[in-house]
């Protein structure tokens, strides 16, 4: 049995049967691949340090149109010229006062609506009669939106701070009881069994199974709620304000300072991506066991 | 009163689930101390009995008394998971004055150096033996297991049953001991009950010292004996199978 040699895929045939009648006889047709990990040797930077070259792009062009004067200043300020109104108006003290005037009516709201939005939540869903009283009314209003409330809302509390924070809470309540109401619906009964079993109270069982049970979606509520939250300050500080980022925003749209609607419209993204960045953390502090 | 030298009586307990019958009429005593395993099919409504005991389910008739201190080990370790090992043991109780005995349960089922851990990082054996922990701090004087080791894997069973024959030793609660394994119910019980749809249809003292091995004959026997009351006859399925073919 001489059959001629099959070529090998491999550096080193590997011998089966070797005798001096017959010699080596090479069966090895299996192709043999490296499994060591790929090596990608285009990518030299960080991938997010190249995502940002696209956006340094937009802004060499938008700073080259300004300065060629492509577009005008009064249609919109080019980036240096906004970078120059932010350092003046953070300089003389009306950017932090507006910003200071903004994160309380925030504040406010989110400090007033997390906690009804959570009462509510518990009212609805601990008893047949809360949830027969809260639940199918909360569901219906969910429906209705918020900005087109304004109108009644003026009426009944008039143009000060009162209505802005109203707005902002109401918007902040929604979200809050929406998903913290369907956490505690979807809590697994058989943790509800386990607390019968060991004796636990009404008092603790709310406290030590139900709230942390449903923690996880009080805080996609509560991400929810703070975005909600800033973009009704922008709308509630659009009309009647005579302080804030929105206020700010307004009067120079009088003068087509279009340079300082920019700043309050950076500063509005800032403040939403660090209380964004603030769940965030909230989040990872909070849900640790998972 | 005359229950005070029994841990458990059951008279005539009834359970009906939108009008089907699951349990006609049981009747039952355990001494404290005793270890009792309960036998049945799926849908014998041997969980359903567990439950009663357990007070988890209110809807029965009949009598049933129990010991105020009963706790349950669930098939499932059913842990918290967004409170440590060591909270979850002491779930119910009063942290301050139990934590140092809650350490020692811990100690006593190897869980000592998890106490702080989250339960997500636990072993299922771990799981259990935590679960297994959160029973015995309770100090029970009506132990109920509801197959709580139907979810482990081969060698990790062998091994709960070593340390809950251990465990069951030291503190001697009554037990009750609901399986489908017979094996199990043999190596840990000192009596086997038989519920079949409903009704307990056998009552067995097991008289093998422990520890039992199951190359015994008597418990080669006691299981042929079990086994033919659960309806499995262990010759039977293959040689049927091979006279056909």
């Amino acid at each position: 049995m001489s059959a001629p040699p099959v070529a090998a895929v491999v550096d080193e045939p590997v011998v089966l049967a070797a005798t001096q009648a017959a010699p080596a006889t090479v069966v090895e047709t299996v192709e043999l691949r490296s499994v060591a990990p790929s090596t990608d040797r285009r990518r030299r930077l960080p991938r997010s340090l190249e995502r940002l070259g696209g956006v340094v792009a937009l802004f060499a062009a938008w700073e080259l149109a300004a300065r060629v004067g492509w577009i005008a200043p009064d249609v919109l300020a080019g980036p240096s010229t906004v970078l120059t109104a932010g350092t003046d108006l953070l300089r003389s003290g009306v950017l932090l006062e507006s910003l200071w005037a903004s994160v309380q009516r925030v504040g406010w709201g989110l400090g007033l609506g997390v906690p009804i939005g959570t009462a509510l939540a518990l009212i609805a869903s601990l008893s047949r009669l809360g949830d027969d009283l809260v639940d199918a009314n909360v569901q219906m209003l969910r429906f209705v939106p918020i900005i087109a409330l304004q109108p009644l809302f003026v009426v009944w509390l008039g143009v000060g701070e009162t209505v802005k924070i109203a707005m902002i809470v109401l918007g902040v309540a929604f979200p809050i009881y929406v998903n913290t109401s369907s956490a505690i619906r979807a809590l697994d009964v058989r943790y509800v069994e386990l607390a019968t079993s060991v004796g636990l109270t009404r008092r603790a069982l709310i406290r030590k199974v139900v709230l942390p049970g449903a923690l996880p979606g009080f805080l996609v509520g509560l991400r929810l709620a703070t975005s909600i939250a800033w973009l009704l300050l922008v709308f509630a500080e659009q009309i009647n304000a005579t302080s804030g980022i929105g206020f700010l925003m307004a009067r120079a749209q009088v003068f087509f300072q279009t340079d300082v609607i920019v700043v309050g419209l950076v500063t509005y993204a800032v403040l939403g991506l660090l209380s964004d960045g603030a769940v965030r953390l909230l989040e990872r502090r909070l849900l640790r066991w998972r | 009163m005359a229950l005070t030298n029994l841990a458990v009586s059951a008279r005539d307990v009834r359970r009906t689930f939108d009008g089907r019958t699951v349990l006609h009429g049981l009747d039952l005593d355990l001494r404290p101390g005793e270890f009792v395993a309960l036998l049945g099919r799926s849908g014998s409504g041997k969980s359903t009995f567990l439950r009663a005991l357990a007070g988890l389910d209110t809807g029965f008739d009949g009598t049933l008394t129990v010991p105020r201190r009963r706790s349950v080990v669930f098939q499932d370790a059913r842990l918290l998971p967004w409170m440590s090992v060591l909270d979850n043991v002491l779930l119910g109780l009063d942290g301050r004055s139990e934590r140092e005995r809650a350490r020692e349960v811990l100690n006593e089922v190897g869980l000592a150096a998890h106490e702080d851990a989250w339960p997500r990082t636990l072993s299922g054996g771990e799981a259990q033996r935590a679960a297994l922990a959160r029973a015995l701090v309770r100090s029970p004087d009506l132990l109920l297991l509801d197959e709580p080791f139907g979810a482990l894997d081969a060698l990790t069973r062998i091994r709960m049953h070593v340390l809950v024959q251990q465990l069951w030793a030291r503190h001697r609660p009554a037990a009750l001991l609901v399986t489908h394994d017979v094996d199990e119910a043999i190596l840990l019980a000192d009596r086997v009950l038989v519920l079949t749809d409903g009704r307990f249809s056998l009552d067995v003292p097991v008289e093998i010292h422990q520890p039992r091995h199951r190359g015994d004959q008597r418990f080669i026997d006691l299981r042929a004996r079990l086994l033919a009351e659960l309806g499995v006859d262990e010759s039977a399925p293959t040689t049927r199978q091979g006279a056909h073919a």
